[in-house]
Formats: structure tokens, sequence, C-alpha cells
């Protein structure tokens, strides 16, 4: 038996594909596929990863360039009862096969151009022993190659598998999906996020944006980033068309806001800087985009004289900026509605509907006012499960509301330092650790660090962020070699992108022959990063 | 000096600039007038901008938002006969 409300986020494909099995579900380049169509798609590759043996709770990988395959990846692995896994297609296979291994990826979605990235993962010890080929341009017959690493099924094979699907019996508390983030000791970490954790964040918003049939929200993001999830959930619920980019999307401003235009984009959800970069690139006063009618970021801090040109040349949509970290999808929101010279910096605004965020000061005192600064805590249906594998992590992130210790309420510690405005609203300042943010994506400098002390030529490394307008951060690696042995940039940079993905790679680095050190012998981050910015 | 020997000069310091500037992942070296620059991920979004200010610099030439599309940004041949087309 079912409930009538969505409490899995494949309910929310299912009811709009029994509500408008002929109107658009999804468009990527130039397939559309319908409500209809994609619920039956899924339900097939459902099938099939049941065949497979995926049972309620397995983690399965989705391993595609941002395509159709994506879509219909993400439904058909919530559909079987599994808990998706985004490997992102751009990031080194050292990595995608840590995170194999980590959670244990038995089964994997895949398409034939990752097909060699697969054998790689493989070869580099991922637990993989099944592969379905999602693409509809995979060749091969039924039948299928049964190479003897893993089992292969082509997408004519797939399209065999028996219907109906029988329930895997999840329930909301179940692990929807899993994302990696950055660690602080080179470690990536997997964020579990339940349906009812997904849910809770994907019903506010599309009821905050009022998303329905008519509209056409563009996926920008990449599935492994959480902003995703909008698109792909919030949409289908709604009935309206969700608009894949591929990942190149962003590469030219003036393509993006051409497609904008001639797709009819009316919601838009993304970092700042792909929105920067259209503001200042994209050529926005040659077109008037009609159906424009809402603009969101989130990710990063969106520079005021940025957001002001794109508000001009955007002079009908609303403009929003939403804040959460991975562990807690969105939780708090501000609606952008002057943007006159008294304003410096955007709020991340205040808690969203059934959640609650509050602030603490260092000797532990709720931050009440302008002035006072603490770091953000948020309790509520949106908060993770916890970090796969890693209870330790996962108590030192969640901890028992301090405010409220009776009652054993999980809250989650951000790292986030906030204060607040004379309208109640938090601002962000920065953080209490090492992360940083670049590009819209969370890095944690010790990460970054620790991939380059594996390299046999160096001795010290320091990683320091140098503030940019545009993608938040530069990376800017200083490095004291060992014995004389200077490698070289390109080295360091070859060496880094067989262990991190493009994002965290150093854009530049240098070389002193020993580093500056404080009086209690710690690195002097504070000396190296102002003498990277001096050119030093 | 020659059409042809300017354009090889042209190239050499395209090619240079992003080997030592863009470039993060240098398995992706050598780059050649017909390496695919977008196909294979070099430039992306943020690096043809700091690609588009030294051509404004080096060659002279005002890049407008109209001209950073993907037919002009392809590979360095392509570069190269779209800066040759602005100067003329």
């Amino acid at each position: 038996m079912s409930l009538s409300r969505p409490y899995l986020l494949h309910h929310l494909l299912q009811n709009s594909a029994s509500n408008y099995p002929r109107e658009p579900a999804v468009r990527a380049g130039s397939r559309q596929l319908t409500y209809g169509e994609l619920d039956s798609l899924s339900d097939r590759v459902a099938a099939s990863l049941r065949s497979a043996g995926v049972a309620k709770g397995d983690r399965v990988g989705i391993y595609v360039p941002k395509s159709m395959a994506s879509i219909i990846g993400v439904y058909s692995i919530l559909k079987s009862g599994g808990a998706y896994v985004p490997f992102d297609p751009e990031a080194p296979p050292d990595r995608l096969a840590f995170i194999a291994k980590d959670c244990g990826v038995r089964t994997i979605l895949s398409c034939t151009s990752k097909r060699p990235g697969v054998e790689e993962l493989i070869a580099k010890g991922a637990p993989i022993t099944n592969v379905l080929m999602i693409d509809s341009d995979t060749v091969k017959g039924p039948g299928d190659a049964e190479s003897s690493k893993f089992t292969e099924s082509s997408w004519a094979k797939i399209q065999e598998s028996a219907l109906p699907l029988p329930e895997a019996g999840s329930n909301e508390t179940d692990t929807a999906y899993i994302l990696y983030t950055s660690g602080s000791t080179g470690v990536p970490k997997g964020v579990m996020i339940s349906h009812r954790n997904s849910l809770a964040f994907v019903e506010w918003a599309a009821d905050v944006v009022d998303l329905s049939q008519s509209d056409t929200v563009a996926c920008h993001a990449p599935l492994h980033f959480d902003i995703s999830t909008f698109s792909i959930f919030s949409t289908c619920g709604a009935g309206g068309k969700v608009l894949m980019l591929p990942e190149k999307a962003s590469t030219f401003p003036i393509e993006t806001a051409n497609l904008i235009e001639k797709e009819g984009v009316s919601v838009w959800y993304s970092v700042p800087s792909a929105l920067i970069l259209l503001a200042l690139y994209g050529n926005l006063q040659k077109h008037d985009f009609k159906r424009l009618r809402a603009v969101v970021f989130a990710g990063e801090v969106f520079p005021v004289k940025y957001l002001k040109q794109l508000v001009s040349l955007l002079p009908r949509a609303r403009f929003m900026n939403w804040y959460g970290p991975t562990e807690t999808n969105v939780c708090t929101s501000f609606e952008v509605t002057r943007l006159d010279d008294s304003v410096t910096s955007i709020p991340i605004g205040k808690a969203c509907a059934n959640s609650e965020v509050f602030a603490l000061t260092e000797d532990g005192r709720v931050v009440s006012k302008p002035g006072e600064t603490g770091e953000l805590l948020v309790r509520g249906p949106t908060v993770m499960q916890g970090y796969w594998g890693d209870k330790e992590k996962t108590k030192k992130h969640i901890v028992t509301n301090p405010l409220n210790p009776a009652l054993e309420e999980r809250v989650y510690k951000t790292g986030d330092l906030v204060t607040l405005d004379g309208e109640g609203n938090y601002l962000y300042i920065g953080r209490r650790d090492g992360m940083i943010k670049t590009r819209g994506y969370r890095v944690e400098i010790g990460d970054i660090e620790a991939a380059i002390y594996q390299h046999p030529s160096v001795k010290e490394v320091v990683v320091v962020p140098i503030p940019d307008d545009i993608v938040g951060n530069r990376l800017h690696a200083v490095i004291s070699p060992r014995d004389g042995k200077t490698p070289t940039k390109e080295e360091i940079q070859m060496f880094c992108s067989s262990k991190l993905p493009k994002y965290m790679i150093p854009d530049t680095v240098a070389f002193l022959p020993s580093l500056p050190k404080t009086s209690s012998g710690k690195m002097d981050r504070v000396a190296l990063a102002q003498g990277a910015r001096s050119g030093t | 000096m020659t059409g042809e020997s300017r354009d090889t000069i042209a190239e050499s310091s395209i090619i240079d600039f992003i080997t030592k500037e863009i470039v993060t992942r240098p398995e992706l070296l050598p780059i050649g007038l017909d390496t695919q620059l977008i196909e294979s991920g070099i430039l992306d979004s943020l690096s043809i901008l700091r690609l588009v200010s030294f051509i404004e610099d080096k060659f002279s030439v005002k890049v407008s938002p109209e001209d950073v599309v993907g037919e002009n940004f392809e590979t360095v041949k392509s570069i190269i006969g779209f800066v040759n087309a602005k100067k003329k």
C-alpha cells in the first residue's frame, strides 16, 4: 500500500507520469522524453538492476556524462531500492575507485564513452561486478559480452526486462543518494541523504519558487553536486520540464544565453560563477528572456557588483540566494529585493520553512544581534543521515542540540561563521577551518596538501587560497622540495591530476627552499598568502 | 615580415600561453595546432576569459562577447584564424 503523498523521491516522477503521461519531462540536446516515457524507461532499467542483484539499500554508481542517461539512471536506481552514488565523469580513476571501495559499489550504470574508465576503476580495486550500459547508442545486441571481470548488460537487453517492477520495500528513512565531498585528511567523505532529507528540501524549493507544469528548469550542475537535485526532483514533482545541460554547456556564455532563450528556460539554479560569466559575456541585452522568471544561486558568495549587473540585465526575474552545506541540503534562503548602494553583501537569509538555524558564539551564547559572530547550526528534516562508514566523523558534526539537550535532537554544525544584519538575516563571514570554496565546490585545503605530500620530491607544502571575484578562490601551492630535487610545476599538477578532481588542482605552484613558520612552529599561512598575492 | 612567419610567431605564443598558464592536467600536453581545446576540456568557461585577455593584449585586438563562441576557440588554428580576421 502506498500513501497518497510522495514519501520516496521517485513517487514525484510516478505521480507526474500518471497525471501528465504525454507532457515533456526532460530534454537533452535534441532528445526529449515525456513523463510516461521517462517513467517506463526507468522502470526497465530498475528491473535490470534487480536482475543484476541490486536490493534495498545497495549503493549503485552512476558514471555517465551529463545527458538523458543521467536522469534515467537516477530514477531507475531509486526505483530499484538502491541509493545512487554519482561518479564525477571528470574525476581521476584513483578517487573514483576509492569511492567505489568506500561504499561498496558493486553495480554501476555507465555508457560506451566511460567503458574504459569503468575498466580502470576495476583495475584499481573497485568491487564492481555488474555494469549496465544505459546509453541507447550501445550497439551490442542481446546476448552480451561476458568479460571475466564483470557482467555487462546492453541497452537492448535492458529493454527486455520483465515488468511490472515489484516494490523494493523502501521507506522515507532509507538512503536515496550519497554525495562525496572533499575531506580534510585527504579522504573524500560520503554524505548520506535519505528520501525524507531530500524530499523536505525538494518540496520546500518547489513551493518557494512556485514551480508548475509550465516551467522549464535548467539542470546546470553535475549530479555529484547537490544543486542538481532541485532540477531533477522538484521539477518532476511539479510536472515541469527539465533541461539537461551538458558539462560543457557553460563554456561559452553566449551559447548558454541563446539556449536559455530558445528552450524557454523559466527557472535557473546554479553557482554564482556561471551567472557572472553570463552577465559579463553572455550578451544578455540582446535577449528578452520572456520566460525567465526565477534565478537562484547557491554555493558561494555572489559579489554585489556582478549581481547588480545581472539584475539590470534580467529585470523580469526574481533572484534568490539559497544556502546550505551538502549535509543539510538548503537551510536558509534570501530573496534579493533591493540592491541600492547601501548593500555591500548578499545575506544568506533566514531559515527555510520546516528548518531551524541558530548561531553560537565561541562561549556558547546564541548570536542575537548584529556584530556578534558565531558558528551556524542547523536542525530539521533536511539534515543528512551521516557520513557513510564514518560514525566518528558523523558524531563530530552532528551533535545533540546544545540548546535543548534533554530531547536528544540532532543538529548539524556547519563550521560556517555568520553574523546577523539589522533585519534578522544571517550573513556569511567565513569558515572556522581550512575549508574553502572554489567554483562553487567545497574544498578542504588539507585534502590537496595530503595529495601533494605523497610526491617523493616534496618535503613541505602549503596550499593557499587566493580570493578571486569570479571563481571564489584560486589555488596556489607553495612547496619546499626534498634534497634539493625541485620538481616542475607541470610535474606537481600532473601528480595532482591523478589523485584529485580538476577543481582541486593548484592553478599555480611556487617553490621555496623552506616554508616560513610562525613562532609556534606552524606553517605561516598568512605570510604565504600575502606572498602569493604580491607575486613573491 | 611575411604573413606566414607572423602566423608562426602567433601560433607559438598562443601555444605557449595555453601550455604554461591554462593546462592543469599535463597528460593533455603537448598542445598542437589541431589539438581539440574545448572537447578535451583544456579550455573551460573561466580559462577562456584568461586566454581572451591574453589575446587582446598580445595582438592589440578587441574581443567582443559575440566573438567568444565555440568555432573561434576549437583549436589553436581556429584562434589564429579568428585573430587574423579581427585584425583586418
